[in-house]
């Protein structure tokens, strides 16, 4: 298995780079990568063991692929897939191909490493595939947004940085568990970085404008897996030490909620999945144990609600609403709008519940709220009229969406316990709840939201004051 | 002492740069002078202990600098290196749109 985890890592680098090499073969090297690391993937979850390897002594890069990492594994495997399969047919050239090989690559080091530094380096390869990515039609406005993206990630990762060297003071180590030895300061920059990138809370107000305005098969990959980059590590920190979980789980409620609050204020549909993906994170964060089966629910079913989204006629709703979308769209868009809202026998349902399950009791008022808003805001997205006439999706989007829609039925097979009577009825009361304020309140009128926390600088000031804050709660400790 | 007050006052004064400057170009150097601090304090952490060249040589006994943390900021230097070079390409591209490249342009044309 050693050999494999290494050949899994290192084979997506090498046919990324050897695609600039042989660009003809670009789509068939994407394709074997997306396979082999699915392969991979379900192989980890088959032996059940962890697979823990330490390269290069004590200050080298520790790998740890545990019961959790294999949900972020699997995520980024369909996810890639799906993408690769809508892009097949396109015209795309070869070094978009590459691109997506390194930034799946990159991201699945990013999910095995558990040392600050190899998380560091894979998080900036992050940074740039994805900005490569964005950018990739070169249009001003794309360019901007990519900017702005790599801005706020690289000034979030140099305050990063600091707190690495901190931690290797404290502990003569990068790895995760010299944050128990650490001092405040080297804690506060390492969790600032972190709380960035996964667009967390405040600090993740970036994260709108960047996913909605990418490419729709990007913005599937951005936010179905890109951000879960920065969340397994926090997930990792909260359960080696429970002042983190304490942490993790409050920002994780505020995170979902004002996600809620801000996608129910949009009536543009990829900025209001882009919102929606800021309340997921905070689901994600909000139960750190079972976050990963969380994070593969919401990455499968977000990246189907993308890639609908990149073919349908607007992007605006009341024009939706006034056009109908066809059946063919319709009806893989609405799959996935259920799975969101925790509909029974999606994959949804049975992430909400361990979710739910796991809440502290402070927390579950809060949690509950916010997913009766979850449904309202997937409300706007399910009752769209569909249209009976018009051309079907490509060959490729089809497939897509079979990975996608086929990953969230099987994926009932993480736990089956949770199919029971009460947590039925609790789920299809949240959702009957959501779609009574939806027609009631919401389809009628919505809460102008003000946008100024979205301009570049206030993206900055933001994180210099998350920072002091940080500072002070784990000064608190 | 003192070398550590000047390493954090160049990370901070990028920072500072980044905040205040209204040019995307000034605002992408700021950044470059925030890294170089960051860079810097990595240098020092690793010259803590001693600083003679950590080459072993038999029978010279002598306080060698940690090369842990130099090692490090190696791939730190490059990656910076190298997203530096991709926002000024960037930035290339959006002065033709902008030719003076003032941030509050490009956002008052793109906020949503």
């Amino acid at each position: 298995m050693n050999t494999l985890t290494i050949g899994w890592l290192a084979g997506a680098f090498f046919l990324a780079f050897t695609t600039y090499l042989i660009p003809r073969f670009a789509k068939v090297f994407s394709f074997l990568v997306v396979i082999f690391s699915l392969g991979y993937g379900l192989a980890l979850a088959a032996i059940k063991t962890p697979v823990s390897l330490r390269l290069l002594d004590n200050f080298g890069v520790s790998l740890l692929l545990d019961e959790l990492t294999v949900f972020f594994v699997l995520t980024n495997a369909l996810i890639t897939l799906a993408v690769v399969l809508t892009t097949w047919e396109t015209d795309r050239t070869p070094f978009f191909f590459a691109q997506l090989l390194t930034l799946h690559g990159s991201l699945n080091v990013a999910f095995a490493v558990t040392d600050w530094v190899s998380l560091y380096v894979a998080l900036e390869v992050v940074a740039i595939s994805a900005f490569l990515l964005i950018t990739y039609s070169r249009q001003e406005r794309v360019l901007w947004v990519g900017l702005r993206y790599l801005f706020v990630s690289n000034v979030a990762m140099l305050f990063y940085l600091v707190g690495a060297v901190l931690v290797y003071e404290a502990h003569h180590s990068f790895d995760f568990g010299g944050l128990r030895v650490a001092p405040p300061e080297a804690v506060a920059l390492l969790l600032l970085g972190l709380l960035v990138k996964g667009g967390v809370f405040l600090l993740g107000f970036w994260l709108p404008m960047t996913h909605a305005e990418a490419e729709a098969p990007v913005s599937a990959l951005l936010s179905g897996v890109v951000v879960k980059a920065a969340l397994l590590p926090l997930l990792r920190c909260s359960l080696l030490m429970p002042e983190v979980e304490s942490l993790v789980r409050g920002v994780g409620v505020a995170t979902a909620v004002l996600g809620v609050v801000y996608a129910l204020g949009e009536r543009d549909v990829k900025r209001l999945l882009a919102w929606s993906t800021v309340s997921q994170v905070g689901f994600v964060l909000a139960a750190p144990a079972v976050g990963g089966f969380y994070a593969l629910s919401h990455g499968l079913s977000k990246a189907a609600l993308f890639l609908v989204a990149g073919r349908l006629p607007s992007r605006q709703l009341p024009q939706l609403r006034a056009q109908g979308v066809s059946w063919s769209l319709g009806l893989p868009w609405g799959l996935a709008s259920l799975s969101m809202m925790g509909f029974p026998v999606l994959a949804g349902f049975g992430a909400k519940v361990l979710t739910m399950q796991q809440l502290w009791p402070w927390q579950t008022g809060l949690m509950s709220a916010a997913a009766v808003g979850t449904a309202v805001v997937y409300g706007h997205l399910l009752f769209v009229p569909w249209r009976w006439s018009g051309e079907s999706p490509s060959s490729g989007l089809q497939g897509a969406l079979a990975v996608l829609l086929g990953g969230l039925m099987l994926a009932n097979g993480v736990d089956l316990d949770v199919f029971t009577g009460s947590e039925m009825g609790k789920a299809l009361l949240t959702i009957a709840l959501g779609w009574g304020l939806y027609w009631g309140v919401s389809r009628w009128w919505s809460l102008p939201l003000p946008h100024a926390g979205e301009r570049l600088e206030h993206l900055l000031g933001m994180m210099s004051l998350g920072l002091v804050v940080l500072f002070w709660w784990v000064w608190a400790w | 002492m003192l070398l550590e007050a000047c390493v954090f006052s160049t990370i901070l004064l990028g920072f500072w740069g980044m905040l205040f400057k209204q040019n995307l170009l000034m605002k992408t150097i700021a950044m470059d002078v925030m890294s170089t601090g960051v860079v810097a304090y990595y240098v020092l952490a690793g010259g803590r202990k001693g600083l003679f060249t950590p080459i072993f040589q038999p029978g010279r006994a002598v306080d060698y600098a940690d090369p842990v943390p130099q090692a490090v900021i190696l791939t730190a230097i490059v990656i910076g290196l190298s997203i530096q070079a991709l926002m000024l390409v960037a930035v290339m591209k959006l002065s033709r749109d902008y030719p003076t490249l003032e941030v509050r342009d490009m956002e008052t044309k793109n906020m949503p």
